[in-house]
C-alpha cells in the first residue's frame, strides 16, 4: 500500500513536470502546444546521445536537456505559431491551426529520434550517475524517485509564487487575461510569449532527462502518450490554474496506480481519456479553473 | 496498365480506403463542428464488421452495414453529449472519445481478441465495390457541397447565429454532422478489414487521426476534391519517397508542418487561389484592349 503511494508519488511528479510548461503556455499565451511531447523526447534523445560520447554526470545531463528543450520550444514558436496566429483571421480559427500546426511540428523531431534508434528505446547507459535504492519500512524508494518529487514540488510551487508576486509573472497573467490591454500598458507580448514557451520548453526536457533515469530507457513514442496524460491533468486542474495543474497531475497518477493495482493493468489508458471526457462534459472549467472569458 | 493495377492493388485500395476515413473527419469541419470522432467510428465499423464475418460469417453488406449502423448510433449519442463543447475542447473531447474506443477493443477479450486483435475476416470485397461506393459518397457529398444545402452549410459553419436567425436549425445540422461523420468512418473501417482480413488496436491509435489529418490539412478541408487529394498525397507518397531512404519519415513530417503553417486552405485552396488570380488576369488583360475605364478595372481588382 504505502509502496503504490510512492510509486504514485513519482509518477503524479512526472506527470506535473511535464504538464507544468503545457498549462503555463495554455493558460497564457492561450497556445494549445501538441509540440510539447515531442520536444520533451528529443530533448532526452539528445542528452542520450551526448552521454553516449562522453562520460557525463546528472547535473550536466539536466542542464543539456532543459537548454534542448528551451531551444526547440522557442524554434517552434517562432517557426510554427508567431506565423499562424499573424494569418489567422480570430481567435478561434487560429487555435485550431496551432493545434494542427503542432502536431505536423512534432513529427519532424519524432521521426529523427525513430531514424536514429530504430524505434528502440534509448537510456543514458553512459552517464556516471547511478540510481542507489533504499528500503524505509518494507518500502522501496530509489533516489531518482526522491529527486523527481523533489524537483517537481519545488518547480511547480516556484511556478505559482512567480506568477503571483512577480512583475513579470503579472505581465504574463494579464495577456491571458486580455492581450490588446496588456499591451496598450506597456508589456511586451513577443517577448514574453517567447520566454514564456522557453521556460516551458526547459521544463518539458527536464521531465525527459528525469523520466529517462527513473524509467532506465524510454521509446520516441513516449512523448505522445505523455501529452494525452498532461492534458487530462491540465483539463482537469482547470486551464490556467496552476494550483489545478498540480492537484491534477497527483490525481491523475492516484486514480491509474490504483487503476493498475486492481485491475488486469490494459485499462490504465482509459482513466485520462474517462478524466478528459468526463471533466469536459460535467465541469469544463476543471477543478480551480475560471469560467472562460470569450474575447471578441 | 493491367500490369501496373496488379502490382500496385494494395495501394489503390488503401487510397480509397483512406478517401473515406479523410471524409468522416472533413464533413464535421466543413459543417464548422471540430469532431475527430470519425476516427473512432472507423475502429466501431472495423471491429464489427470483422466480428460478424469471422463469428456469423455474415455477407461482407450485411458486416459493414451493422458496423454502420452502430458507429451511427454511436455517433447521435455523442452528439448528445458533447453538444456543449466547442472549439478546441470539442476536439480533444472527441480524440479522448477515439483513444477509448481503442482501450475498448484491448480490454474485449475473446469478442475483439485483445492487444493482438482478429485475423481472418475473408469476405468477397473487391476493389470494384470499394470505388462504386467512394463514387456514391463523393457524389452525395458533392451535392451537399451546392445550392441551397451548401449554403446552409456554410451559413452554419460561419456564422451559427447568423445561421439560426435566418431559420436554420444548427442543432440539427451539428447532429447530422456527426451521423455523416460515423457513418463514413464506420464504412471505411469496415471495407478496409475486410480488404485487409486483419484488425489490430494498434491500427485504430492517435497516428490514424493524425494520418486523417493531415491528409485534409495538406489537400484542403473545404471541399471532398482536398480530401481525395490528401488521400492520394499521403497513400503515394512513401513509395515517391523511397529514394530518400532513410530519412522519408523526416521529409514527411516537413511537408505535413509545412502545409499545416503555410497553406492553410491545403492544395486544393491553393489551386483555387491561382485559378481565379490567373482568370482575373486575363479578364483585366481582355478589358485593357478595348475602352478599360479606371474605375471599373478598381472595382475588378478588389481583393474578395
Amino acid at each position: 500500500m504505502l509502496q503504490d503511494l510512492i510509486n504514485a508519488l513519482s509518477l503524479g511528479s512526472i506527470y506535473l513536470l511535464f504538464a507544468l510548461g503545457m498549462s503555463l503556455v495554455w493558460g497564457t499565451v492561450g497556445i494549445l502546444n501538441f509540440a510539447h511531447g515531442a520536444i520533451f523526447m528529443f530533448a532526452a534523445f539528445v542528452s542520450s546521445i551526448i552521454t553516449d560520447q562522453v562520460r557525463l554526470p546528472l547535473p550536466a545531463l539536466i542542464v543539456i536537456g532543459a537548454a534542448v528543450g528551451a531551444l526547440l520550444s522557442v524554434a517552434v514558436q517562432m517557426l510554427a505559431f508567431q506565423p499562424i496566429m499573424r494569418r489567422a483571421k480570430d481567435h478561434r480559427s487560429g487555435e485550431m491551426q496551432i493545434l494542427i500546426g503542432g502536431i505536423g511540428v512534432a513529427a519532424i523531431p519524432l521521426a529523427i529520434a525513430e531514424e536514429v534508434t530504430g524505434s528502440n528505446p534509448f537510456g543514458f547507459a553512459g552517464s556516471s550517475y547511478v540510481t542507489s535504492t533504499f528500503s524505509l519500512l518494507g518500502v522501496r524508494v530509489t533516489s531518482t524517485q526522491l529527486m523527481v518529487v523533489a524537483a517537481a514540488l519545488v518547480i511547480g510551487i516556484g511556478v505559482i509564487v512567480w506568477l503571483r508576486f512577480s512583475r513579470s509573472g503579472l505581465a504574463l497573467r494579464s495577456i491571458g487575461v486580455d492581450p490588446e490591454t496588456a499591451s496598450l500598458m506597456g508589456v511586451n507580448r513577443r517577448v514574453l510569449s517567447l520566454s514564456t514557451m522557453a521556460v516551458a520548453g526547459g521544463l518539458a526536457g527536464l521531465a525527459g532527462v528525469l523520466l529517462t533515469y527513473n524509467l532506465g530507457a524510454i521509446t520516441p513514442e513516449s512523448g505522445d502518450v505523455l501529452l494525452i496524460k498532461a492534458f487530462a491533468a491540465v483539463i482537469l486542474g482547470g486551464v490556467g490554474s496552476m494550483a489545478g495543474v498540480i492537484v491534477g497531475a497527483y490525481v491523475l497518477a492516484a486514480a491509474e496506480t490504483i487503476v493498475l493495482t486492481q485491475t488486469s493493468g490494459l485499462w490504465v489508458d482509459a482513466v485520462s481519456f474517462g478524466f478528459i471526457f468526463a471533466v469536459l462534459l460535467f465541469k469544463s472549467e476543471g477543478l480551480f479553473g475560471r469560467r472562460e472569458v470569450r474575447r471578441t | 496498365m493491367i500490369a501496373w493495377y496488379d502490382t500496385n492493388i494494395i495501394l489503390i485500395q488503401s487510397t480509397f480506403v483512406g478517401l473515406l476515413m479523410a471524409l468522416s473527419l472533413q464533413v464535421p469541419i466543413r459543417f464548422g463542428v471540430f469532431s475527430f470522432a470519425g476516427i473512432g467510428c472507423y475502429g466501431i465499423g472495423a471491429y464489427v464488421a470483422a466480428i460478424m464475418t469471422i463469428r456469423y460469417e455474415w455477407p461482407a453488406v450485411a458486416a459493414i452495414g451493422a458496423g454502420m449502423l452502430i458507429a451511427g448510433v454511436v455517433g447521435y449519442l455523442l452528439a448528445l453529449t458533447v453538444r456543449r463543447l466547442g472549439g478546441l475542447y470539442l476536439g480533444m473531447a472527441t480524440i479522448a472519445f477515439d483513444l477509448i474506443v481503442g482501450v475498448l477493443a484491448v480490454n474485449g477479450g475473446d469478442l475483439t481478441g485483445g492487444p493482438s486483435g482478429l485475423f481472418g475476416a475473408l469476405a468477397d470485397v473487391t476493389t470494384l465495390h470499394l470505388v462504386l461506393i467512394s463514387a456514391v459518397v463523393v457524389g452525395l457529398l458533392a451535392y451537399s457541397e451546392r445550392g441551397a444545402i451548401g449554403r446552409r452549410v456554410e451559413a452554419v459553419r460561419e456564422d451559427p447565429e447568423l445561421a439560426a436567425s435566418m431559420g436554420i436549425d444548427v442543432r440539427r445540422h451539428r447532429q447530422a454532422a456527426f451521423v455523416i461523420s460515423a457513418l463514413l468512418g464506420a464504412c471505411a473501417g469496415g471495407l478496409n478489414v475486410l480488404l485487409r482480413t486483419t484488425i489490430a488496436p494498434t491500427d485504430i491509435g492517435f497516428s490514424l487521426v493524425v494520418l486523417a489529418l493531415t491528409m485534409i490539412i495538406v489537400g484542403g478541408s473545404r471541399s471532398w476534391a482536398g480530401a481525395l487529394i490528401g488521400a492520394m498525397i499521403f497513400t503515394w507518397l512513401p513509395s515517391f519517397l523511397e529514394f530518400s531512404g532513410q530519412w522519408q519519415k523526416v521529409i514527411y513530417g516537413v511537408i505535413v508542418a509545412l502545409a499545416a503553417i503555410w497553406v492553410p486552405g491545403g492544395l486544393l485552396g491553393m489551386m483555387t487561389d491561382a485559378y481565379r488570380s490567373w482568370q482575373r488576369s486575363r479578364r483585366d488583360a481582355g478589358s485593357g484592349d478595348g475602352d478599360r475605364t479606371p474605375l471599373g478595372s478598381r472595382a475588378e481588382g478588389t481583393p474578395a
